[in-house]
Parts: C-alpha cells; structure tokens; sequence
C-alpha cells in the first residue's frame, strides 16, 4: 500500500479529532474552516487515489479499492456541500459538525469495509450520531426518537444476520460464498436491516416521517449521504448473496418494482415539498434497485451511478428547500412566483428535478439509461419497462413544483440568496451538467467499482 | 481536439456576457467582435487532419466528436468567422436600444459557435449536433423581437419546418450506423462502394432523407417558404444566416458529402429541383415588395444555383460561388437595414430616398450589380461558370431556365434598387440618411469593395481552388473554372435585358405599381406555402387527441395517487401507534421476502 491511502486514512481520523478539540474550544470559523479544508484534502486525495487504481488492505479491515475510492468520493463531496449547507442555516453548526464528522467516519468504514463487522460497526458509527443531529432541532424529537427505535430493531436484525452467516461460512470477511440455507436466512435478515438504511419498502416506511420532520439540510444528508452508505452495504452483502443463490436477483427486482411504486405515488399526493422529495428519494432507491437486480450486466455501474447523480441532485434540491424553509415557506404553494423573485434558484430547482426525471444531458439521464439498459441487458425488461413507467409518474409531481416556481405572481419582491447557498447550487449544477455531458470518465469509474465488487 | 480550439474565444465571450451585469450592456457588444477576431486569427495555427475525442460509449458502440481541418473547412471557417467580425461591427449602429443588446450578442455568438463547429464537424455526431444548435438558435434570433406577433410566428415556423430536416438527419444517421458501422465521413465515403446488398434499399432511403435535410436547411422546394419569413428577425440576424451560417449549411454538406448523392445518382434529384426553386425562388421575388423578402427570395435562388452546380460536377464554381455570395448578400441586407431604419418602413412602396447616401447608394449598387452578374463583379464569373456547365446542345431546357433566371435576377435587383431610390418627400429621411450610424455605413462600403475584390480574386481562385479540394479525393478532377467571351457577351445581354425591363417599369417617371403579368404563376407556386399550414393543423389534430388521452390519464394518475395517498395519510395519522406500526410493517416485510425467498429459491 502507498503512502496515500495511509494519508487518507489518517486525515479521516483528523477530522472528528479537530472537529471535536474546537468544538471544545468553541471555536466556530476555525472549526468551518478546518472541517472545509480537511475535507478538501480528502477529496483530493481520494481522487488521486482513484486515478491511481490503488487496491489494497490496510489494519486487514480497511480496504482501499476503486470501489470504496467512488463511495469515499460521493460522501466527501456531498458531505462538504452538506458542512456549508449547515454553517448557513443552523443555529447549532458546532454540535452538527462534530457529530457529523463521527457519521462521515463510519461511512467510510461501510464503504471500506472487507468484513461483516466493520459493515456492523460504521452502520452503528453512523446512526447514532445522524439521530443526535436530528435531536439537535427541538422540534424534531419525534422524529429522532422513532429513528432510534426503528434503527435498534434494524441493527439487532443485522447483527443476527451476521450470527446465521457465520453458522454458514465460518468466517466474517466479506468474499464468502456457501450453499448453506443458513446463508438463504442471513439473506432475508440483510435485506430487511440493510434494506431499510438504503430506504427500500417496505422496511423504511418511517423514513417520510424522520425526513420531513428534520430541518432541510438534515434531511439532505439523511437522503444523500445515509442513504447512500446504506447502499454501499447493501450492494456489497447482496452480491455475495446474488453469487451464491442467484434467484435472489427476483427479489431484489420484485423489491425495486414496490419501492418504485410506493415512492412515487404517494408523492403524487404531497403539498409539502421536502416531503414530496422524501418519498421520490424512495423512488429513486427503487431505480438504482433495477441495476442491482441486473448485476450480471453492468447494472452495478450503473447503479453507482445513480447514487453519485442522486447524492448531488438531492443536495441541490435540499439546499433549495431549506432556503426557502428559512423564510417559512414548505408546501408547494409558497413556490408559486420563486422565479421573479430569485432566477437562479428557480433554475436550478427545475433543474435538478427534470435531471431526476431524467432529462438528457444531466447525470440524472446518464444514470437512469445506464439502469435501464443493463436491466434490458439482463432480460429484464419488465423491470427496464416498470422503471420507465415510474420514471413518468414522476414527472407529475416534479413538473408541477416548476410550474408552481414559473407561475406569475406579482406581489413579488427579489429574494436574495446568501453566497454559500449559491456556492452549492453552482456545484450540484456543475457536477450535473458536466458529467451529464461527458460521463465516460464516471463510468468508466463506476465500471472498476463495480467490477471490483463483482470479482470478490 | 486542435480544430475546437477555435471555438475556445467565442465560448469565453458567451460566458464573459453572461457574467456582465445588464446595466452595463455598452461593453457588451465589444466582446463578440474581438472574440471572433481571436478566431479568425487562429485558424492559421491549426494543424490540418481528423481529430476525435470520444464522447460516451454504450454497451460497445462509441460515439465520439471528430473534427476534420481539411482546406475546404478551412475556408468556411474564415468566411464564418471574417463575415461575424464584420456584421458584429455593423451591429454596433443598428442595435441601438441598449435593454437588448446582451441577449442579442449572445444568441449571435451562440449563432457563430453552431455554424463554426458545423463547419469543422468530421462526421455525423459534431454535424448533428451543431446542426440542432442551428435550428434552436436561428429559432431564437428569428423570434429575437418577441413581443411582435409576426416575428414568434416566423420563428415558430421556421423551427416547425426545419425540425422535419432535424428528424431526417438523425434517421439517416441511424441507417448509416447500421450499415457503416460508423458515423466518420471519411468512413462512410470510402466504403459506399462496399454496401453489402442486402442495406442497398436502406442505404438509398438513408441518403434521400439526407437531401430532405440538406433541403430544409437550405430552404430548397418544398420547404423553401420559411426563410422570407425569416426576415422578421433583425437585419444583422438575416444578414449573417443569408451570407454565411444557417442556409449555407445545407450547401456545405451537400459538398462534404458529395459522393454519397454521385454514386446512389441522387445528384439528379438535387438538381432538378434546384433548377425548379431557383425559378420560383426568381418569380417570387420579382413580384415581393417587401424590402428584406425580395433578397431572401434571391437567396433561395442561389443556394439552388450552388446546389445545381455542385450536383451537376461543376464544384469548383459552386465553391466559388459560395465564397463570392456571403459577401454581397450580406451588403445587401445592410443597406437594407439602413434603409429600414431611416424610413421605418419595409415596404418597397414607400421606402425612398436611397441616393440620399452617396456612399451607400454606391455600395448597394455595387452589390446589386454583383448579384445581377455584371461584367468586372463576382457574380459575373460565378454566374458564368455554373452556366457554361450546361451546354446548349445536351441540355437545352436546362441552359434555358438559367438564362432566364439571369434576366430575373437582373429584373428583380434594379427593380429593387430602382423603387428605393426614389426621391423622398419627407425631410426627416433625408436626415437619417445622411446621420446614419456610421458603423453600418463604413462595413457596408467595406463590403461593396470586397465583393469587387473578390472578382479579381478569381483568377488567383482558379488556381487556389483546386489546391483547397486535394484533401477531398472524390474533388479533384471535376470540371476547371473557365469563361469564355461568347459566354460573357452572351450574360451581358441577358442582364442588359433585364435591367431595360426594370427600368421601363420602375424608372423615376413611372412610380406607379405596374401589373406584372406572370403574376398568375407565382401565385400557384404559393400553395407550397400552406405545407406550413398542413403540419401545424396535423400537430394540432395530434395534440387534440392527446390531449384527450392526457385527460383519462390525469384521471388515473389522480385515482392511484388517492388510493396511496389514504394509505399514507393512514399511516401519518396514527399518532399514538404509528411507530409500533413502523415496526408491523418491517416485520411484515421480511416475511414478505421470506415467502418470496421460498417460493424462489428453495422450491
């Protein structure tokens, strides 16, 4: 292993140390400023590590590969947007950076994880500090506590499922194949606890409730972050299971069709809008589903695509929201009129919500047809052809925020927006166009991870 | 990736513009110029050959961007780029009101951008998409006056019109991927002998659809009626997409990609309808009074006339050609605009006054003399060569409608000068003549001169020429450029009696509006007007009825958004037990997938 990958794990280890000594310190800008730059540094380094193709164990636990490089890569950057996002709209930026901080480190450990209990830990690692940030908020203690109770049942599900793996394989590293029924059980166990971090119906049904009822740039990293590390352990025990018993790729893909469904059409009916992103955040885990149903042909590429596109775009969309939430307006009427008074927030918003619908040149697009051709691919083209029917639903829901933002109301005063908010909205924007525009090198990324994941 | 260099100036004017606060929209118009200037300085330092870089590939096809710098797109690209900086200038007096310069500039360079990366494009992924970013630009800058009526119809239309050629462009990409399996032009062009029999049939409906899209384009029959009503955009717009952009993309690749029509014998169709738009386009524009119209007939007639040499061989003069028409056309739209804004007026009738102006009299005269094809003017050498292609004894009738489309166009340009240079009654006019910005008078005299000049270019051209198309196999050998005096005298006299007919009819003693005889026939050729008229109500019926689908739709979505939504209300209302219920669900949900996992896998 270079000197590299020991230099991002150390600089991982620094972030919740200094977050934590000018927490102590009460020490505010210096912990921004430190929390930014240490975050920086990580990016810059996970990049160049990616781009280096660097594979290799560190501590036999940390695994440093193309795949937990791309996972490393969206958690950093989403967390960074996520820091700014915070420092402009929380009155309580000291206690969230440093507990988030604690979270972003056990995501990293999912991510990089070869064995079961590092899954088990980062899981932990991340949950409990993401349900104190949601108590930091008066208001969200509901919220917060039905997290807990919900969560505790996942883990004691997870860490039984562990149990039955090992009775199957004697061993708790990661690459374990075995036709054992211990292994089918551990299956149905996995799929329930890790289901419901990735948010997959019908085990997150509580997670409308604990998005909605958190502040906006919570739940913008409950949706873009949490989610995701709940992907990056679902997507690696679930091609062990899918190489060991390929069946099982029915129930991932029966999983996608309800969580698809479920999402989107309750959406339909939402009048608030963080709500509204809530349930289509479900939706879209329905979608990157599709490609893990189809993992023979390509479909975990594009499902890491799908997650880098979705992270930024949800980011977007809550920086948007919680902008407008600090002005007390949530339900899609206070949208009505956004467009004469801030252009570019009425822009941006449509933006990114057309990008997850899927229109083309956006990551958004990119991700969503990646998806469907490796379900058509696979042979499964109801799957492909159910993924476009939601992708349709969806479109009523968005389309009519937009027309709420382009309507004409002419009471309207110009609405300013702070240079943070701008600064992440210009950033989700750049990542969606760009790589919406020239995605070869995210997929011929997204393509290593997943065929590292694939080669366990 | 050398050839997209050129585009790098005009993207940083577009950012830079976009970045300038409205307020101080002056500095704005500088920008554009300088930019294109940057460009045009360029194109000596990129090196001549392919280039590509891949785009995206997918599921083992890739698609990349390839650019191509051979001489021919060389030339284009000056033509492109010289003719921007100057119609940048003569914007500087025509768009006055400052409100509207930054979008203007903008949508002009995006304008620029389109055309130059068409010009440079290698094969079909770069032609396309340059080629949409045409039609949704020219859409914008059409309709640049937005709140006129007139002018959101013209641009509707003329995207309607031009989307048919869009559809046709990409199906025919479609087939020559299947076939070729490749959208590289010099690919495609070097294996048209070796089309396996069996696409023969798809290969032939390939290249047809080519020529539709090539037609709407270049405003060929029977998609020809959107350019005059192009005119509603602002003079510099119609100068720029007459001379050099827009309409001279379908001729350019009727010349790239010139063996495809050779060897399918295609080329016939090319020029029997040049032939028949070249004549309408004549008629047409000898009974239009609108002053912009009568040049944008006369454009159509010569994007025919390039199209008919070209297919018929005669490629150097339809090259010569090409060059030599950016410059006078774009004269004569100036000096319209001139003509425009003094007497704010557009109606032939009642424009006046243009020998008000010495020095624009004088260069629109020039450029009409130019387009009539009078002896030491561009035109005549061009006109010449296409015409000396046909010789009077193969194809007579061919040799025939040329001539009489050299009266025509003799006809219709004096007639045009000759009604706007009527004495004005009103003084005002005369002051605006003589006050006119000076920026739109000097680049129109700059004009006036090179369309001069370059007539005596030719005789270096005839030498040139030939060197520009060695890079193009399928060019060389194809017919030289060559004039002789019986063909000369021969063009004189046909102008001559075209000039005295317009001078019987319109000359200063004679003011009133004479009947034209053949008015009759132009009038029958306007039915290909309503083409327009049966898309839009087709689209209509279409929308109609799926507007009614769209409702039955709405319904369902509202039935099943309902049913989910008492489920979820359901789920939220339930206050007290709601998280016991979380907990119902989730444990339901793994025997869900228990019973799934069962009935999959183990049994």
């Amino acid at each position: 292993m270079d000197a590299l990958s020991y230099l991002v794990v150390f600089a991982i280890i620094l972030l919740p140390l200094c977050s934590f000594i000018t927490r102590v310190l009460k020490k505010r800008s210096l912990q921004l400023s430190i929390t930014l730059l240490l975050l920086s540094a990580i990016l810059v380094m996970f990049i160049s590590l990616g781009m280096s193709g660097a594979k290799g164990t560190i501590f036999n636990v940390i695994s440093i590969s193309p795949f937990s490089i791309f996972f490393g890569i969206v958690f950093t950057a989403g967390f960074l947007l996520i820091n700014i996002m915070a420092s402009e709209f929380s009155d309580k930026y000291e206690n969230f950076s440093l507990l988030a901080s604690f979270a972003l480190v056990g995501m990293y450990l999912v991510a990089a994880s070869n064995s079961l209990i590092t899954i088990f830990l980062g899981i932990e690692f991340t949950t409990l500090p993401s349900i104190f940030i949601i108590l930091l908020s008066k208001r969200s203690i509901e919220a917060a506590a039905k997290l807990f109770i919900m969560a505790a049942i996942a883990i004691a599900v997870l860490s039984f499922a562990i149990v039955l793996s090992y009775g199957a394989t004697n061993t708790f590293s990661l690459p374990q194949h075995s036709t054992s029924y211990f292994l089918l059980f551990a299956g149905i166990l996995f799929i329930a606890s890790l289901g419901f971090e990735a948010s997959i119906f019908p085990f997150n049904v509580l997670m409308p409730d604990v998005y909605s009822g958190s502040p906006a740039f919570i739940t913008g990293m409950l949706g873009g972050l949490n989610k995701k590390m709940g992907f990056a352990a679902f997507i690696q025990v679930m091609i062990l299971l899918l190489i060991s018993y390929h069946e099982l790729f029915y129930v991932v893909a029966i999983l996608s069709i309800l969580t698809m469904f479920y999402g989107n059409l309750v959406a339909i009916m939402q009048k608030n809008v963080k709500r509204m992103l809530a349930y289509s955040s479900i939706s879209q885990s329905g979608y990157i589903l599709i490609g893990i149903a189809a993992f023979g042909s390509g479909g975990i590429a594009a499902a890491l695509f799908q997650i880098f596109a979705h992270t930024f775009l949800f980011i977007g969309l809550l920086g948007i929201v919680a902008w407008m939430e600090s002005k007390g307006r949530t339900t899609i009427d206070n949208y009505i009129g956004l467009n004469s008074e801030n252009r570019f927030a009425a822009f941006s918003m449509s933006l990114f919500m057309l990008s997850l619908v899927g229109l083309p040149f956006t990551t958004g697009f990119v991700g969503k047809f990646l998806l469907f051709l490796s379900a058509v691919n696979g042979n499964l083209i109801l799957l492909a052809i159910f993924g476009i029917v939601n992708s349709i639903i969806s479109v009523y829901y968005y389309v009519r925020v937009i027309i709420a933002a382009y309507t004409k109301r002419y009471d309207t005063r110009p609405l300013r927006m702070s240079r943070q908010l701008s600064v992440i909205l210009i950033s989700c924007i750049a990542i969606t166009i760009i790589l919406g525009v020239y995605p070869s090198p995210l997929i011929y990324f997204a393509k290593s991870a997943g065929a590292y994941i694939l080669a366990l | 990736m050398i050839a997209l260099v050129l585009l790098l100036p005009l993207f940083i004017a577009l950012i830079t513009m976009a970045l300038i606060n409205d307020k101080r929209a002056g500095i704005i118009r500088y920008i554009p110029f300088f930019a294109s200037m940057a460009s045009l300085l360029l194109i000596p330092f990129i090196s001549s050959g392919e280039s590509s870089l891949s785009w995206f590939s997918i599921a083992g096809h890739t698609f990349s961007i390839t650019t191509i710098d051979s001489p021919l797109n060389a030339l284009l690209l000056l033509i492109v780029f010289s003719m921007a900086s100057i119609i940048f200038v003569y914007s500087f007096g025509f768009m006055d009101a400052l409100s509207e310069q930054k979008r203007f500039y903008m949508e002009m360079t995006a304008f620029e951008i389109a055309m130059a990366g068409f010009a440079m494009s290698g094969n079909f992924i770069m032609l396309f998409i340059s080629w949409e970013f045409l039609s949704l630009t020219s859409y914008l800058l059409i309709g640049f006056w937005h709140s006129r009526e007139s002018a959101s119809r013209a641009a509707r239309k003329t995207v309607t019109i031009i989307m048919i050629g869009d559809i046709a462009l990409i199906s025919a990409m479609v087939i020559f991927y299947t076939i070729f399996g490749s959208l590289n032009f010099i690919t495609i062009l070097t294996s048209i002998s070796s089309v396996p029999a069996l696409y023969h049939g798809s290969f032939l409906i390939g290249v047809f659809l080519l020529i539709v899209a090539i037609f709407t384009k270049s405003a060929q029959f029977p998609f020809q009626e959107w350019l005059p009503d192009a005119m509603e955009g602002p003079t510099p717009v119609s100068a720029f997409l007459h001379s050099t952009t827009m309409v001279k993309a379908g001729v350019f690749a009727t010349l790239a990609l010139l063996p495809l029509f050779m060897d399918t014998g295609y080329s016939n169709i090319l020029l029997y309808f040049g032939i028949f738009t070249a004549a309408i386009a004549t008629l047409n524009a000898s009974r239009e009074l609108h002053v912009k119209r009568v040049i944008a007939y006369s454009t159509i007639q010569e994007l025919s006339l390039m199209i008919v040499a070209i297919s018929s061989g005669a490629i150097l003069a339809g090259i010569y050609f090409f060059i030599i028409q950016s410059f006078y056309k774009a004269l004569l739209f100036f000096s319209s605009g001139v003509m425009m804004k003094a007497t704010d007026d557009e109606d032939l009738n009642k424009i006046t006054g243009l020998r008000e102006n010495k020095l624009l009299y004088f260069s629109t005269l020039f450029g009409a003399l130019s387009l009539a094809g009078f002896f030491p003017f561009a035109g005549f050498f061009s006109s010449i060569s296409i015409t000396s292609t046909f010789s009077l004894s193969e194809n007579f009738i061919i040799y025939l409608i040329l001539s009489l489309i050299s009266i025509g166009t003799s006809f219709y340009i004096f007639r045009w000068l000759l009604l706007a240079s009527k004495d004005p009654t009103d003084s005002k006019v005369k002051v605006k003549y003589k006050t006119a910005p000076r920026s739109m008078i000097f680049t129109t005299a700059l004009l006036a001169v090179l369309s001069l000049a370059s007539s005596a270019i030719f005789f270096i051209m005839r030498r040139i020429l030939p060197s520009i198309t060695l890079s193009r196999s399928y060019l060389v050998g194809t017919l030289p450029l060559g004039i002789s005096t019986g063909e000369g005298v021969l063009e004189t006299a046909l102008i001559l009696i075209g000039l005295g007919i317009s001078l019987q009819l319109y000359s200063k003693t004679k003011r009133s509006q004479p009947m034209v005889i053949y008015d009759w026939i132009v009038h029958s050729t306007l039915l290909f007007n309503k083409l327009y008229e049966y898309i839009a109500a087709f689209v209509y019926y279409l929308a109609e009825g799926i507007a009614i689908f769209d409702l039955y739709l709405s319904d369902l979505f509202d039935y099943l958004g309902h049913l989910s939504y008492s489920l979820a209300e359901r789920l939220r209302y339930l206050a007290v037990g709601d998280t016991n219920l979380y907990v119902l669900i989730f444990s339901i949900g793994i025997l869900f997938t228990t019973g799934c996992i069962y009935i999959i896998v183990i049994k």
